[in-house]
């Protein structure tokens, strides 16, 4: 058996799922005209798929910030944070993180998902329990794989079952790491965080929350569902992107216990790959003072997932339980979930579709991700396009 | 003794694994989850979760690396309801 066998599966599923025209999980944007609209397949569409939650990507401060550290930078640090990747701008931002988070200490890193490989990997180790939503994501999958310590599952946002999972460990509890995520990626829920807060302190274990999809969002200054529910105390740290309500790339750990310095020493995701460049660390640094300083582009952003979520779910479709910017459409089988993504495009508007294993509990979603600068006549408009093609969306074949 | 227990728990799994299977064989010993019965990973973690309500356990992910036969997964549980 060859190396590339296995690979034959695959061009088996991609042939007989994607006969002809456009492949939905190849999709390029040849051109962008704002953090609403782009170019895709010829056509001018509405972007609701980019999880650019406040639409900073073109927010003319950013832009400024980036362009200036770019021509006084240049493109790129080529290093490691631990060799010659950290200019001062990395070190300011993780200051700015740890004074706008009220915590000691603040990491930067490359991605989100390096941030979780390199974080949870460190933290937790043989002999340590690791204790996980089943819907986390694949970076917090793979972080705990790559620990070495004991990986258990709770079912998703089931607090009984969480509470079994800590029960039995006994006096294990005390080093289990439990981790969570502020707004699930795929149908846009929340943990139920309060509670996990409570079942933390009881057991005497630990709790890690990604706020990648929920920074910038929740909570009165933006800074996730911990400060929206009042349990930020209870969370011993915290991880986020740089690449969704913060419009760039780059990920972050920031964490009550000074401790997490010493992190910088034992992550190779931190130690072994490249910086972000400074002026993507500008443009996030001034980001970030935009989601402290323009609370109304949260206000925005809930104004309109209210229209979105509501206009959908007038016209009959089924929805994530919670109105979220992430608003995700279930659909019945591959085929018709497919099918209406290309019906959605054709019409100008790009959204997402998720097929299982990345769309959890075997379920084939159109993932909508919504702005804080969508206009209300964009969003009339995806409301309007998805309850026309309704009928042949959600039709037994 | 431990016959026994490995034979009790083979019963109860093997009602289990074919309520989830994909693919209908006779479960035996040496029978692949993967590829006799057709678990896919949304299928194994139905089915583990039943595992974990009927012998009130905990199955750490760890162990689904050495699952392949029936005989594997009996092993396990015995381990973990602290059989021999
Ligand atoms: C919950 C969660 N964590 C981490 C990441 C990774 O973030 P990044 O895009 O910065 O790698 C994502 C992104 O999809 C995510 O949804």
């Amino acid at each position: 058996m060859g190396l590339l066998d296995k690979l034959v599966t695959i061009a088996t599923t991609r042939e007989t799922l994607l006969p002809e025209g456009i492949d939905p999980f190849n999709v390029v944007i040849e051109e962008i005209y704002s953090s609403t609209e782009g170019q895709i397949d010829g056509q001018r569409v509405i972007l609701a798929g980019t999880n650019n939650y406040l639409g900073l990507t073109f927010h003319p401060s950013c832009i400024e910030a980036a362009r200036k550290t770019l021509l006084e930078e240049g493109t790129g640090t080529t290093g490691s944070r631990m060799a010659n990747g950290t200019f001062s701008g990395h070190s300011a931002l993780e200051k700015e993180l740890a004074l706008f988070y009220g915590c000691q200490s603040a990491i930067v890193f490359s991605t989100g998902f390096v941030t979780n490989l390199g974080a949870i990997s460190s933290l937790a180790g043989p002999g340590d329990v690791i204790v996980l939503d089943a819907d986390s994501h694949a970076s917090i999958y793979d972080a705990c794989r790559m620990s070495g310590a004991e990986m258990i599952r709770f079912r998703h946002n089931n607090m009984v079952d969480l509470e079994k999972k800590l029960r039995r460990l006994g006096e294990k509890s005390t080093n289990a790491l439990i981790i969570v995520e502020g707004i699930y990626s795929m149908l846009g829920d929340c943990a139920p965080l309060a509670e996990i807060a409570a079942l933390k302190e009881k057991y005497g274990a630990w709790l890690m929350v990604d706020e990648a999809h929920s920074m910038g969002v929740l909570g009165k200054h933006g800074r996730g569902l911990a400060e929206a529910v009042g349990v930020e105390q209870d969370v011993d740290f915290t991880v986020g992107t740089f690449s969704k309500s913060l419009g760039a790339v780059g990920g972050y750990c920031v964490s009550t216990h000074p401790e997490l310095d010493l992190l910088r020493y034992t992550c190779r995701s931190y130690v072994f790959t490249a910086s972000p460049s400074p002026s993507t660390i500008s443009s996030v640094r001034e980001a970030l003072r935009v989601v402290s300083s323009q609370p109304q582009l949260r206000t925005k952003l809930w104004e309109n997932v209210e229209q979105l979520y509501r206009g959908l779910e007038q016209s009959g479709f089924e929805l994530g339980p919670d109105p979220s910017p992430i608003v995700a459409i279930r659909l019945p089988t591959k085929e018709k979930a497919l099918f209406a993504w290309k019906a959605i495009l054709e019409k100008g508007i790009y959204v997402n579709l998720v097929f299982p294993p990345a769309a959890p509990a075997g379920l084939f979603l159109l993932r909508c991700s919504i702005s804080a600068a969508h206009t209300p006549e964009q969003i009339s408009y995806i409301l309007k396009t998805f309850a026309e093609l309704k009928p042949m969306m959600t039709a037994a074949t | 003794m431990a016959t026994s227990q490995y034979d009790t728990i083979f019963q109860q799994i093997e009602v289990l694994l074919q309520e989830h299977a994909q693919l209908q064989v006779p479960i035996q010993d040496d029978t692949d989850l993967i590829n006799d019965l057709g678990f896919d990973s949304l299928k194994l973690m139905e089915m583990l979760e039943d595992v974990e309500d009927i012998f009130d356990i905990t199955y750490p992910l760890n162990d689904l690396a050495n699952l392949h036969t029936v005989k594997d997964f009996v092993l396990q549980i015995q381990q973990i309801t602290g059989g021999e």
